[in-house]
């Protein structure tokens, strides 16, 4: 090596200099950096999979500890956002999947796979948690509702080291998770081990305690805070005559009595109103029970809010369905159903869901015959009695979007504060309010989230990835899916997940890839344990760094002159 | 994605006055991490001989010969007999010289002393003009491109010179093409170069933005393509008949390479249709050489 | 060990005796005979060598400068055609400082072709920074390549040592050659203190601007003067060894002489001669053989010509439009002299036209008749078609 240069040696006379031009030292006096006129900098984004999900699950980080074989802080790392995982990798509709930048190079990673698998591994394992001593002293935290929503907040607000009271007006726990997913999707075992791991932090859960009938509105006060997740525990009627005939049955009450063991008599032929994911689960539950299944819905198959997984397998299962149609009427012979008629539609101008609204086509009407009509065509709230606490418009409890209601001491989240949605979100909500019920507890200001740079597909840098085919998990055959309530997708064995993964991106973190250390021609980036730095003395500002990350960890600004 | 095995140590120090994006400041910086400190260059006058630095000064960390422009063949075969005589037999001579010195002035010297088979190993670091001058044709230069002495009235007229095939036909044991896209490829070709006596030569792409007028972030892109078109395959060549040739993961149409190049602006379809042909018939040649080659190994 | 040789293989001799490291040269006429003999050494063993056989002159050179610059004692030979096409790579010695030692056979320059004697391909590299050193006999070719040796290694310079085409590397003469352990007596190893050494990384020739190259420049120039003294010590030294002296300039007969003629190359031989006659006739003639012309010894120019009256200067060369090339060196010496002399110029002997004693003789019968000269320049011989009265 050349000797380090501190300043560009020049020579006093003729007397100090060599014989010839001959150099003894490097460069390094020469701070090339002033060349600059744009910088590069490390700017870590959010990975899209990350933006995508609505409870901001570290998917990018878990998978990176996954890589590393450290399972456990990955799940740790999980349950920071999300303590049910391996419901979650289940049931979920995955908006992460559908953002992530993979899709780019050929297909997404298989994200509720991977995080299923976590999932199960932590509560194979047995990875215990321990409450963290940061609660306010003396305080005490009440929920209501066992769903999704209380089930998150009160495993947050526990592992913070409240006592938390957690009320469920069923027999269970679990809400929609029991009650209306079936056991093919989401089996009863692995969901009570969930549940179990949550409880396990120090929540008393007082089950066939429904809060405004057997428990007071009014007994809440008692809490230092509280927080509502009761769901909407009505099914939406269609309002026609006949609706409470026999062989006429709510989705969700039908869904219920199959969990409970007794299903409801559906005959040989079922139909099905309704385009959401209670309507596929009433609709496969049907399946199984032995029924022909005809499902009727008034919009197309691309309007249908159920996960598109769940539709596809419900056709495989042999589900017939008819799209374009609404029942106009009921029909009945000695108080029985018999079958339904029903009108085509068209579809008109989009309504407020941003849907195209489906319009009646007149003279088009025609009859379906069938055993029985499960009414899978929404759910509404019954939270009246909480209008004497808080405020509510239109059946749904009125909050900020972190949960704050009108009562200082009271937060709401979940369908009951939106109004149908998803799974995952309750989970959100209840996180986002434990956070805020935890900084009013306290009096600490609770940090608001910046403004996130989020990767975009756009940054991927795709010559660094090689085209891999998702890896499969297993299924079980198309043949038996039916046939069974057993779980019909199978997930991950170790080594698949482990290849799985590594398709990762990891899109907008830096993964210590050493590319841009690697490809600078001024060798300005330096190395340290997977940590890289830029030498802005000698940085000209090229950008190369920036061009060739394989994943979008580094912006550029404008040089300050 | 896996840690590359690129070696930590650098011999070239930032600081050096290569242009911001400068392919043969990667050429370099690689070559250096496959050569090692046992190594002298000799170098005759190209963009490195600026970039280096003035006296007294050098960013390279191992000893670096200046000379004149034709005589990077000469000068190295010059070199290595001095330290063999001095009982140094281990330190590697490498003469660094650009398309200039290899293709056009420096190719007598070239030939004279691989046809001596005299044991260094030369590299051409190849941007395909005379950069460090101004950006004028060389023989190197691709047909139609831009160059201040091929304006774009009269852009460059013939095709650019073979030089790995004629430094084939000299039959030395090693001549490789490689490029600053791949660095792991360069780094084990210069190793394995260094284990072979004779005379080696290695091929280096390194794209030029202030020549090629492109944006400087793009310079390892245009490397990346110019394999990835063809324009500029991979290989090896064994003691001038054995054929090894890199096939690219994908293949793209030159289309790509050509359009985010200022120097090639002016090319109508046409053209590019033609260089299109070419760069196939080129790479259909190149595997029938390898499949004929690997026949005759075979028996 | 006394042999009859050839010139040009009393320059292989003298390698060999100087055990040079690495030989890189290109044959062209006349010099072929000192490669060839230094290609058997070299094959035989009898010279531990690398002989680099070059593709070109410029190459020969080239290789030289990085075998010097390896810090090995390199060596190459060269004439004419092939001294003009090393012509950078002798600037790049210099501005390395490399001490290359060459034997170049003085052959005329092309176009047209011509392989006889003549000095123009060295003088016209007068300014490059090399040594330079003319030699009569072939004796002196071969003692010269290690006077060479030894003062280039001081200086950190080259030199390159001319011997006649044809009058010496193809005539045979005896000369007494040393074998390499007699030599080092003489001229010990190499010890080059900057080389190329990646345990010592060092750069040579980076980039300079103007506020260093001059004083790079400055120093070749004071050390190429120091030449003149190192030379003169080189010839002690090896007299003291081997008993055989040439001087930088030798003196025959010119004690008292009013006419100085000054020669170099074979043309010194000839002269010898006629001086003797002339001497013998009464006449107060004398001679100067110059042997070193780069440096140019204006000191000891000036020192000889002051008690002459007239200087003669026969210039086997011409520098086109200005005379001859010794002429004008030593009008030059002269000028900071304080005295006046008149410098007769002959221009005598190219592209290896006969220089017989008749021409000498007409030389200094016309230095005798004139005062001074009534031209700058007059060329001995020149073929003039008789005029005719009518046509």
């Amino acid at each position: 090596m050349k000797k380090k240069s501190e300043k560009k040696r020049v020579f006093q006379g003729v007397e100090d200099m060599p014989i010839s031009a001959i150099s003894e030292s490097d460069m390094s006096w020469n701070k090339t950096g002033s060349w600059r006129n744009v910088r590069p900098l490390y700017d870590t984004k959010t990975s899209p999979c990350i933006a995508g999900c609505p409870a901001e699950t570290n998917i990018q980080g878990y998978i990176r500890l996954m890589q590393e074989n450290k399972y456990e802080e990955a799940a740790k790392l999980l349950w920071e956002k999300n303590p049910m995982p391996s419901v979650c990798g289940r049931v979920c509709f995955h908006p992460c999947t559908e953002k992530c930048a993979r899709g780019g190079i050929e297909e997404p990673l298989n994200i509720p796979s991977i995080e299923r698998f976590l999932g199960d591994w932590a509560l194979d394992h047995g990875i215990k948690e321990t409450a963290d001593a940061e609660a306010a002293p003396g305080a005490t935290v009440a929920v209501v509702g066992g769903g999704p929503g209380g089930l998150s907040f009160a495993y947050y607000m526990a592992k913070k080291g409240y006592p938390v009271t957690l009320y469920e007006a069923k027999e269970k726990l679990g809400g929609v998770l029991r009650y209306g997913i079936p056991e093919y999707r989401l089996p009863k075992d692995i969901l009570d081990r969930e549940i179990g791991r949550i409880l396990s932090l120090g929540v008393n859960a007082k089950t066939a305690h429904d809060v405004g009938q057997k428990v007071s509105v009014e007994e809440l006060a008692n809490y230092s805070a509280s927080f509502l997740a009761i769901g909407l525990q009505k099914s939406r009627r269609l309002g026609l005559e006949g609706e409470d005939s026999k062989g006429v049955m709510a989705g969700l009450a039908f869904l219920k009595s199959v969990t409970a063991g007794k299903p409801g008599a559906i005959g040989r032929r079922a139909l099905v109103i309704g385009g959401g994911n209670t309507a596929m689960d009433v609709a496969r539950s049907a399946i199984r029970l032995g029924a022909e299944v005809e499902v009727v819905y008034r919009r197309t198959r691309d309007e249908m809010p159920a996960i598109k997984d769940e539709v596809e397998e419900a056709m495989a299962e042999g589900a017939k369905f008819t799209f374009l149609a609404a029942p106009v009427a009921i029909l009945g012979e000695n108080g029985s159903f018999k079958g339904i008629r029903v009108q085509r539609m068209e579809l008109g101008e989009p309504d407020d869901s941003g849907r195209r609204r489906p319009v009646p086509v007149k003279g088009s009407e025609y009859e379906i015959a069938g055993d029985s009509l499960l009414v899978a065509a929404g759910e509404l709230s019954n939270a009246e009695a909480f209008g004497k606490v808080i405020e509510m418009t239109n059946g749904l409890m009125v909050t900020d979007d972190v949960g704050h209601t009108s009562n200082e001491r009271i937060f709401a989240g979940g369908d009951v504060v939106t109004g149908a949605a998803t799974v995952i979100e309750a989970i959100a909500r209840g996180r986002k309010a434990a956070k805020y019920v935890h900084a009013k507890l306290t009096g600490v200001i609770a940090e608001v989230e910046g403004e996130k740079k989020i990767m975009s597909m756009s940054d991927i840098n795709e010559a660094y990835f090689t085209p891999t085919n998702r890896v499969a998990t297993a299924h079980v055959p198309l043949e038996t899916m039916r046939d069974r309530f057993g779980e019909v997708k199978q997930g991950f064995a170790e080594d698949d997940v482990q290849k799985e993964i590594a398709r990762c991106m990891s899109c907008g973190v830096c993964n210590a890839c050493d590319i841009c250390w690697m490809f600078c021609p001024d060798a300005a980036i330096s190395r340290e344990d997977g940590v890289y730095t830029i030498n802005y003395d000698y940085c000209k500002g090229c950008l190369i760094c920036q061009h060739e990350c394989p994943r979008g960890v580094i912006s550029s600004e404008r040089e300050d002159i | 994605m896996s840690q590359c095995i690129l070696p930590d140590d650098e011999l070239m120090s930032p600081g050096h006055l290569g242009c911001q994006g400068c392919g043969a400041g990667n050429a370099m910086r690689f070559a250096l991490k496959g050569l090692g400190p046992k190594t002298v260059i000799v170098m005759p006058a190209c963009c490195w001989s600026v970039i280096d630095g003035p006296f007294p000064h050098s960013a390279i960390g191992v000893p670096v010969f200046h000379t004149a422009f034709e005589t990077a063949g000469s000068t190295a075969s010059g070199i290595k007999a001095g330290l063999v005589m001095r009982g140094d037999s281990e330190t590697e001579v490498v003469a660094w010289a650009g398309d200039g010195g290899t293709f056009d002035i420096g190719l007598q010297a070239l030939s004279g002393a691989a046809e001596r088979n005299e044991d260094f190993i030369y590299v051409c670091y190849d941007n395909e003009a005379y950069m460090n001058t101004g950006i004028q044709r060389s023989g190197a230069t691709p047909l139609g491109a831009w160059t201040t002495t091929t304006p774009t009235k009269f852009p460059k007229e013939n095709p650019k010179k073979n030089i790995l095939d004629i430094l084939v036909a000299h039959r030395i044991p090693y001549a490789t093409t490689t490029s600053i896209a791949y660095p792991e490829d360069m780094i084990a070709k210069f190793q394995k170069a260094r284990s072979i006596r004779g005379t080696r030569f290695v091929h280096i792409f390194a794209p030029c933005p202030t020549g090629w007028k492109t944006a400087p972030e793009l310079t390892i892109e245009l490397a990346r393509l110019a394999t990835e078109t063809l324009m500029f395959p991979l290989l090896e060549v064994f003691d001038g008949e054995r054929y090894v040739v890199s096939k690219p993961r994908r293949i793209r149409p030159v289309a790509e390479y050509v359009k985010v190049q200022g120097r090639f602006r002016h090319l109508t379809d046409v053209d590019i249709e033609r260089m299109q042909k070419e760069a196939d018939r080129n790479w259909r040649r190149l595997l029938a050489k390898e499949q004929v080659s690997a026949a005759e190994a075979a028996n | 060990m006394k042999i009859v040789m050839e010139g040009n293989h009393a320059v292989s001799y003298g390698a060999k005796a100087a055990e040079v490291d690495v030989i890189a040269a290109y044959p062209i006429t006349p010099q072929t005979q000192i490669v060839e003999l230094l290609s058997e050494m070299c094959a035989s063993g009898e010279l531990n060598a690398k002989f680099i056989k070059v593709e070109s002159e410029h190459s020969a050179m080239a290789a030289a400068v990085g075998a010097s610059a390896a810090g090995a004692r390199a060596f190459t030979a060269t004439s004419s055609q092939g001294l003009l096409l090393m012509h950078e790579m002798l600037h790049w010695a210099v501005g390395a400082r490399l001490p290359i030692v060459m034997a170049n056979v003085n052959r005329s320059v092309g176009p047209p072709w011509n392989v006889w004697t003549d000095q123009n391909d060295t003088l016209s590299q007068r300014d490059v920074g090399w040594l330079q050193v003319y030699c009569e006999s072939n004796q002196e070719v071969f003692d010269t390549v290690l006077h060479s040796f030894w003062v280039s290694e001081k200086l950190s310079l080259p030199t390159m040592l001319i011997l006649d085409a044809f009058y010496l590397s193809h005539t045979s003469e005896i000369v007494d050659v040393m074998e390499a352990e007699e030599a080092r007596k003489f001229l010990p190893p190499f010890e080059p203190k900057q080389f190329l050494n990646p345990a010592d990384p060092l750069s040579f020739g980076n980039l300079t601007a103007p506020d260093a190259y001059y004083e790079l420049r400055y120093e070749i120039d004071q050390d190429l003067r120091r030449g003149i003294d190192l030379m003169k010590q080189a010839d002690k030294e090896f007299e003291k060894l081997y008993g055989r002296s040439y001087g930088i300039i030798e003196e025959y007969r010119t004690d008292g002489a009013e006419i100085l003629l000054f020669t170099s190359g074979t043309i010194t031989g000839t002269s010898r001669v006629v001086i003797d006659e002339w001497r013998d006739r009464g006449k107060k003639v004398g001679l100067v053989k110059m042997r070193l012309f780069r440096p140019f010894p204006v000191d000891d120019v000036r020192r000889i010509c002051r008690s002459a009256k007239k200087i003669a200067v026969i210039d086997r060369n011409i520098g086109f439009s200005i005379g001859g090339i010794w002429a004008q060196e030593i009008r030059a010496a002269l000028y900071g002299s304080g005295y006046y002399r008149p410098v007769f110029g002959y221009i005598a002997g190219i592209g290896g036209r006969d220089v017989t004693p008749d021409t000498v003789n007409e030389i200094l019968e016309h230095v005798e008749h004139l005062e001074k000269p009534d031209q700058d320049v007059y060329w001995i011989g020149v073929k003039h078609e008789p005029v005719h009265s009518t046509r």
